[in-house]
């Protein structure tokens, strides 16, 4: 099952800021490959919601970025800010909690 | 792996700059997303044009600069929200400042000139441009445009006209003049007319013209325009008149 854009969108900056306080510093394509392959294919970012959050998180301060030239293109890497590391486990907690809300809600049974 | 040649990198680049996509710093994003895409999809020998135009179909649902848009949005959003909280609390900071600063002027009270000095600047240039900035995104019609610069203006001439006045700087009887004049003569007329053209609009137009010419009216009516009769020559006057008697 393939998640909907829906459910995606409201958790990708969550996603986002998890990946590179597991990882350090990544790029676009490389975040969206990873959250492809932990997950089994089950959520695929696509481009147009990840590049607008990446440049969103950036303007909030909460990231960091490094470019590397790589031949004629650049390649931008992104790392947690100071302030984006305690945004990271805010956001992590608040989802985690949101999570249990809505097991406790919908009644959802575990297996 | 497929290995992109200089040529195909600044064929990729116009192709995203022609789609829509202006922001260099999202042009050499997608840019360098679409290579690692090619280089890790492609074989060697494979038709580069044709793979990259599937690629690059496979990031939008109507045109690649959707996600140019989303990117402003998402910036906007986020400055929006900061602005109309620095609005919402200046906004509050100095309609303290003005209720405590018109008490204490009132009572005659020291502090009452920096209180209301801090109080209508802060209104006249920070809540007021920022009110009209945030209203000014949201306004589609150019009537609501228009009427939202006049008011803004008037509004600041209007809360500078008293200040000058109780401060006695120069100038004060010219702005509140001004206030009134286009307040009376192009603000209240251009409000009014444009408004009761639209049924959706038309009695909120009608009662809020009025409401704006009362209060307006009697806002000058007890301010008085004109410099108030000497004391001495008021004693002066009843003394003869009492003469007279």
């Amino acid at each position: 099952m393939i998640y909907s854009t829906e459910l995606i969108k409201g958790t990708l900056k969550t996603i986002v800021l998890k990946m590179l306080s597991d990882n350090k510093k990544m790029y676009g394509y490389e975040i969206t490959q990873h959250v492809k392959e932990v997950t089994k294919d089950k959520i695929l970012i696509s481009e147009g919601a990840l590049y607008p959050t990446l440049h969103a998180l950036e303007s909030e301060g909460l990231l960091k970025t490094e470019t590397e030239y790589i031949g004629k293109r650049v390649r931008k890497y992104y790392t947690l800010s100071p302030t984006g590391k305690s945004k990271a486990k805010e956001k992590m907690n608040e989802l985690t909690d949101f999570i249990n809300t809505l097991t406790f809600l919908l009644d959802i049974k575990h297996a | 792996m497929y290995k992109i040649s200089d040529e195909q990198i600044d064929y990729i680049l116009d192709d995203i700059s022609a789609r829509g996509v202006k922001m260099e710093d999202l042009q050499q994003n997608i840019l360098d997303h679409v290579c690692c895409i090619i280089e890790q999809g492609l074989e060697e020998s494979g038709d580069f044009k044709s793979f990259y135009l599937q690629t690059i179909e496979t990031f939008y649902k109507n045109n690649l600069s959707e996600i140019e848009e989303e990117t402003n949005l998402l910036l906007t959003f986020k400055n929006y929200y900061k602005m109309k909280k620095a609005m919402i609390s200046s906004g509050a900071f100095s309609a303290i400042l003005l209720l405590t600063g018109s008490l204490f002027k009132f009572m005659h009270w020291p502090g009452a000139a920096i209180l209301l000095f801090v109080g209508i600047i802060v209104l006249c240039f920070l809540f007021l441009p920022l009110l009209f900035i945030l209203k000014m995104k949201e306004a589609k019609a150019t009537r609501d445009k228009v009427i939202l610069t006049m008011g803004v203006v008037i509004g600041i001439l209007y809360f500078l006209g008293p200040l000058f006045k109780v401060q006695h700087w120069p100038g004060a009887n010219i702005l509140l003049f001004t206030t009134v004049i286009l307040m009376f003569f192009l603000f209240i007329p251009v409000y009014f007319f444009t408004g009761i053209r639209n049924p959706e609009t038309k009695i909120n137009t009608i009662v809020s013209t009025i409401l704006l010419v009362g209060v307006v009216s009697m806002q000058f009516t007890l301010m008085s325009l004109k410099k108030p009769v000497n004391s001495t020559t008021d004693n002066n006057s009843k003394s003869t008149k009492i003469a007279r008697y």
